[in-house]
C-alpha cells in the first residue's frame, strides 16, 4: 500500500484565508495527512487527516512550544537540532521566537514544506536541508507587484527562487512572472483556484438587461483594483448617454473615490457599499447585468469566477491571468487595462447585447469554470503535484 | 509655556493675531518664516497655536494645544490640571458655553473644546485666524467668546474633498466667520458648493514663493536630449501621476525620447512603481524620494518641462517655483491651477483626467519653435516675480487684517 504524504501547507495563520482552508480540506479528504504550522488565531476544527501543530499569541503559549520541542529534539533529534541552530546562527536568526516556529517543524518533518506566500520564503530554505521537500505558491501581489516597488524582495527572491523544488502558480501569467526572478520554468506547474460549484447555483436570465444596466464591481479599495478606472469609465458612460448604475461592493468611505464620483458628477449613478457577507455579495452578483473587473493586476480574480459560475456576464480588464478565463466573446469581454474609453464601449456593447448572445456567453462561461475551475480539479492538481515533487525528490536521491 | 504668552494688546501695534496651525513651519519653510516677520514688520503682534513644533520655530510665540493621552489616568490628571487653569477666565469660558449651548451642542464637545483649545481661550486677541477649514471645525464660537474676529483661510483639501466625505460639515461656520481667506477663485467658487451664502466677505490672496531663491538666474543646465520632465509632488493620488505616466506612455509610443522624474514621496509609491513597470517606463521614469530645497532647485535647473497633472490642487507652489525658474509649465485644470499657469501664455492647461488630452499637448509643447517657448517662460517667471512673491502677499495680508 503507498505510504500517504505529509504536507505541510504553511500560511502563517491558522486559520488561513479561504482558498488555503479549502485546499487544506481538500487535500486532507483524499487522505494525505496535513500537518499546519504557525500561530493559531483562532480555535478552528479540522478532520482527522488534519494535524496542527502551532502556537497561540501569548507568551506562555510560546513557551511551552519551545520547552516541549527543544525537549524532544534534544533528546531524540540532537544532531538535526545542532544542525538547525548552526543554520539559525549563520543567518542571524537564532532567536526564541524562531525556534518557536522551526522546532515544531524539523521534529514532524513533513515530507513536503508548502509555503503560500512568496514573501516569508526566505525563512523556510532551511527545511531542504533535513529532506523535506520545499514548494511554494505563486500567488498574486507577492510576486505581480510588491517586488516591483521592494528591491530587496526582488532581490530575495532572485536569490531563493533558483534553490525552491517546486512552484504552484495560480496562472499561467503569473508563472511566467516568477521565471523573471530566476524561478526554474520545469519545475513550476499551473494549478488554478477552484470554486465549490455547488455553492453557485447558475441562473440563466431570461431577460434583456434593462436600462439603466446595472454594473457590480467586488473588491477592497486597493488601488490594484484601479476603481478609478471604472469611474472615468463611467463617466465616460455617461457621456455616451447609457443609462446605467454601477455599484462597488467592498469599498465605502474612500476619499479618493468620494471625490472622484463628486468630481465626475456621478453621485446619482453609482455606490459605494461596504463590504458584505458571502450570500449578499451573491445575490447582489446575481442581480447585476454586468460584473466589472477594472484592476491593474490580479491572479485570476475569485470575484470573476464566482460571477461566470453564477451567470452574469463579466467585462474586465486583460490584467494578470485574467484572460486564461475569459475569452473575449466566448466567456465574457476583455478589455486593455487603463483604457477607460475601451471600458466604456465595452459595457456599452454588453448593454446591446441580444438575449440569446447574452445567454450563450453567461453558459459558455458557467461550462468554462466547471471544466477549469472546480474544488476537485485544484485539489488533484495539487496531489499530483505533490507526487510529482516526491517523485524528482526520489530520483535525486537515487 | 502658555502662560509666558498671556499678553495683552499693545496700543502701539495694529493688532494681534493668533494663528491656528495643525503644525508649527519647519526649519526649511524659509517662506513662512518670512511672512511672519514681515506681518511683524508690518505691526501685527503673532501668536501661533498648534500640536506640536518639532524644529522648535520661534520666529513669533508658540503655544502648544492640550495634547490627548492614551492612559486615562494621565488624561484625567491633564483634564484637571488644564480645567483650573481655565479659572481665571470664567467670564470667556461662559460666553463659549452660552453660545456652543443655543447652537445646540452636547456637553461632552464642549468640554472637550474647552481642553483641546484651553491656551486660546486666555489669549487677548484681535482676529483669531484658522489657518485651514477644517482647524475652525468644532470651533465656530471660540473667536465670538473671546472677543476677537474670527478668519479662515480655505486651500484646497479642507474645502475640495474634506466636505465630501462629511457633507454640511461647515454649515455652522458660515454665520460666524468674520472674514475669509481663498486662495484662488476655484476655491472661492468651492466655498459658494458647500453652504457659503456671502456672510462674509472672501479675500483671495495666492500663495507666494521666495523669487529671489527661485528665479531664472539660477541657469539652466539640462542636457537637450533626451528631454527632461519633472515633477515636484506627494505621491499622492490628488496629484494625478498615474493619469501623468500614462500620458507619458503614450507619449513613449509616440517615439519622443524622454526622462522624467518625480520628487516626492507618499503613499501611491506601490501603485506608481507598478504602473511604471506595466507601462514600460522603468528605463525613463525615476522616483527621487523627498528632496530638500536646494536639491528640488538644482534639479529643476536640469529640467525643460515641468508637468502638474493633479485632480484637485488648491493652488500649488511647486508650479510657481518652476515657473520662476523658466520651467515650461504643464498642468491640469484642477481647482488653482488654471490661475496659476494662463493657458497659453504662461504655460498650458490641460482638462484633467484625460491621459491622451495630455499627450497630445506636451508633444504640441516639445514641437513648439524654441523662440515661442522662450516668450512662455519669460512671460511665466515675470509674472511670477510680480504676482507672487513674499513682499506682496504680506502687503495683501497686512490689509487683510487691517480691514474691518
Amino acid at each position: 500500500m503507498e505510504k500517504s504524504l505529509k504536507i505541510a501547507i504553511y500560511s502563517g495563520n491558522i486559520p488561513s484565508t479561504t482558498f488555503i482552508e479549502r485546499l487544506i480540506k481538500g487535500v486532507s479528504d483524499s487522505g494525505s495527512q496535513v500537518f499546519l504550522f504557525g500561530l493559531i488565531k483562532q480555535k478552528t476544527t479540522y478532520g482527522n487527516q488534519v494535524q496542527v501543530f502551532g502556537y497561540k499569541n501569548t507568551k506562555g503559549s510560546k513557551l511551552w512550544v519551545l520547552i516541549k520541542y527543544t525537549c524532544l529534539l534534544f533528546l531524540f533529534k540532537p544532531t538535526q537540532k545542532k544542525r538547525l541552530d548552526a543554520i539559525l546562527n549563520k543567518t542571524n536568526n537564532n532567536t526564541l521566537y524562531s525556534k518557536v516556529k522551526y522546532y515544531p517543524v524539523l521534529w514532524h518533518q513533513p515530507d513536503i514544506f508548502h509555503v503560500q506566500w512568496a514573501k516569508g520564503l526566505d525563512e523556510w530554505l532551511w527545511v531542504q536541508e533535513f529532506g523535506m521537500r520545499l514548494m511554494l505558491s505563486l500567488r498574486g501581489a507577492h510576486i505581480n507587484y510588491s517586488p516591483i516597488a521592494d528591491t530587496k524582495l526582488a532581490a530575495m527572491y532572485r536569490e531563493n527562487f533558483p534553490k525552491v523544488a517546486g512552484f504552484h502558480a495560480v496562472s499561467q501569467a503569473i508563472a511566467k512572472e516568477a521565471c523573471k526572478y530566476g524561478a526554474d520554468k520545469q519545475h513550476i506547474q499551473v494549478v488554478k483556484s477552484g470554486l465549490k460549484l455547488q455553492d453557485f447555483l447558475f441562473q440563466l436570465k431570461t431577460t434583456n438587461p434593462q436600462a439603466p444596466i446595472n454594473i457590480l464591481s467586488v473588491g477592497r479599495g486597493h488601488w490594484k483594483k484601479n476603481y478609478r478606472l471604472a469611474l472615468d469609465a463611467m463617466h465616460a458612460l455617461k457621456q455616451l448617454g447609457l443609462a446605467f448604475r454601477y455599484d462597488i461592493i467592498g469599498v465605502s468611505g474612500e476619499e479618493a473615490l468620494l471625490f472622484q464620483r463628486a468630481q465626475l458628477g456621478l453621485e446619482q449613478e453609482v455606490g459605494f457599499i461596504g463590504p458584505l457577507p458571502f450570500k449578499e455579495v451573491q445575490k447582489a452578483i446575481k442581480e447585476a447585468d454586468v460584473m466589472l473587473l477594472p484592476s491593474v493586476e490580479e491572479g485570476i480574480a475569485n470575484v470573476v469566477l464566482e460571477a461566470m459560475a453564477l451567470g452574469t456576464l463579466v467585462v474586465s480588464t486583460d490584467c494578470g491571468g485574467m484572460k486564461e478565463v475569459v475569452l473575449p466573446k466566448q466567456t465574457g469581454y476583455l478589455v486593455p487595462v487603463r483604457d477607460a474609453q475601451a471600458m466604456a464601449l465595452a459595457l456599452k456593447e454588453v448593454s446591446e447585447l441580444p438575449l440569446e448572445t447574452y445567454q450563450r456567453i453567461t453558459q459558455q462561461a458557467r461550462a468554462f469554470v466547471e471544466a477549469n475551475h472546480s474544488e476537485a480539479q485544484m485539489v488533484s492538481g495539487m496531489l499530483g503535484l505533490y507526487k510529482r515533487l516526491m517523485l524528482e525528490g526520489s530520483d535525486k536521491v537515487n | 509655556m502658555t502662560n509666558h504668552y498671556q499678553m495683552t494688546k499693545t496700543n502701539t501695534h495694529k493688532g494681534r493675531i493668533g494663528l491656528l496651525l495643525s503644525a508649527a513651519p519647519g526649519y526649511s519653510e524659509t517662506f513662512f518664516r518670512s511672512k511672519i516677520k514681515g506681518l511683524k514688520e508690518s505691526g501685527f503682534d503673532l501668536v501661533l497655536f498648534c500640536s506640536e513644533n518639532q524644529h522648535g520655530f520661534k520666529d513669533c510665540p508658540v503655544v502648544l494645544l492640550p495634547q490627548q493621552a492614551k492612559n486615562k489616568l494621565i488624561l484625567g490628571i491633564k483634564l484637571v490640571w488644564v480645567y483650573l487653569g481655565l479659572l481665571p477666565y470664567v467670564k470667556t469660558l461662559r460666553r463659549f458655553v452660552q453660545l456652543e449651548r443655543t447652537d445646540g451642542k452636547a456637553w461632552l464637545p464642549i468640554l472637550k473644546r474647552l481642553y483641546t483649545h484651553a491656551p486660546v481661550f486666555k489669549q487677548d486677541l484681535d482676529c483669531l485666524h484658522f489657518g485651514f477649514g477644517t482647524l475652525a471645525l468644532g470651533c465656530e464660537n471660540m473667536a465670538a467668546a473671546i472677543q476677537a474676529d474670527m478668519a479662515v483661510s480655505f486651500r484646497g483639501f479642507d474645502i475640495g474633498v474634506y466636505p465630501i466625505k462629511h457633507p454640511q460639515c461647515y454649515s455652522g461656520l458660515w454665520d460666524k466667520v468674520s472674514k475669509i481667506h481663498v486662495i484662488s477663485d476655484d476655491i472661492k467658487q468651492l466655498l459658494y458648493s458647500h453652504g457659503f451664502r456671502d456672510q462674509a466677505p472672501v479675500v483671495k490672496i495666492t500663495p507666494a514663493i521666495d523669487t529671489h531663491y527661485f528665479s531664472t538666474e539660477q541657469g539652466h543646465v539640462c542636457v537637450e536630449h533626451p528631454i527632461q520632465l519633472i515633477t515636484v509632488a506627494r505621491l499622492h493620488w490628488k496629484k494625478g501621476l498615474e493619469y501623468t505616466l500614462e500620458a507619458l506612455a503614450l507619449l513613449k509610443q509616440q517615439g519622443i525620447a524622454f526622462e522624467y522624474r518625480i520628487i516626492g514621496s507618499g503613499p501611491e509609491e506601490e501603485a506608481l512603481k507598478f504602473a511604471c513597470y506595466q507601462l514600460g517606463l522603468q528605463a525613463q521614469v525615476f522616483f527621487l524620494g523627498k528632496l530638500g530645497h536646494e536639491e528640488v532647485r538644482q534639479h529643476l535647473t536640469q529640467a525643460q518641462y515641468y508637468i502638474q497633472y493633479s485632480v484637485q490642487e488648491g493652488f500649488c507652489n511647486a508650479v510657481l517655483e518652476a515657473q520662476a525658474m523658466g520651467l515650461l509649465c504643464v498642468v491640469s485644470d484642477a481647482e488653482g491651477l488654471a490661475e496659476n499657469v494662463l493657458d497659453g501664455k504662461t504655460g498650458w492647461v490641460v482638462p484633467k483626467r484625460n491621459p491622451q488630452l495630455l499627450t497630445e499637448k506636451m508633444i504640441e509643447v516639445i514641437q513648439m519653435a524654441e523662440m515661442e517657448k522662450q516668450r512662455i517662460t519669460h512671460e511665466a517667471s515675470f509674472r511670477v516675480q510680480e504676482i507672487f512673491s513674499i513682499e506682496t502677499q504680506i502687503q495683501k495680508f497686512t490689509q487683510f487684517y487691517s480691514d474691518k
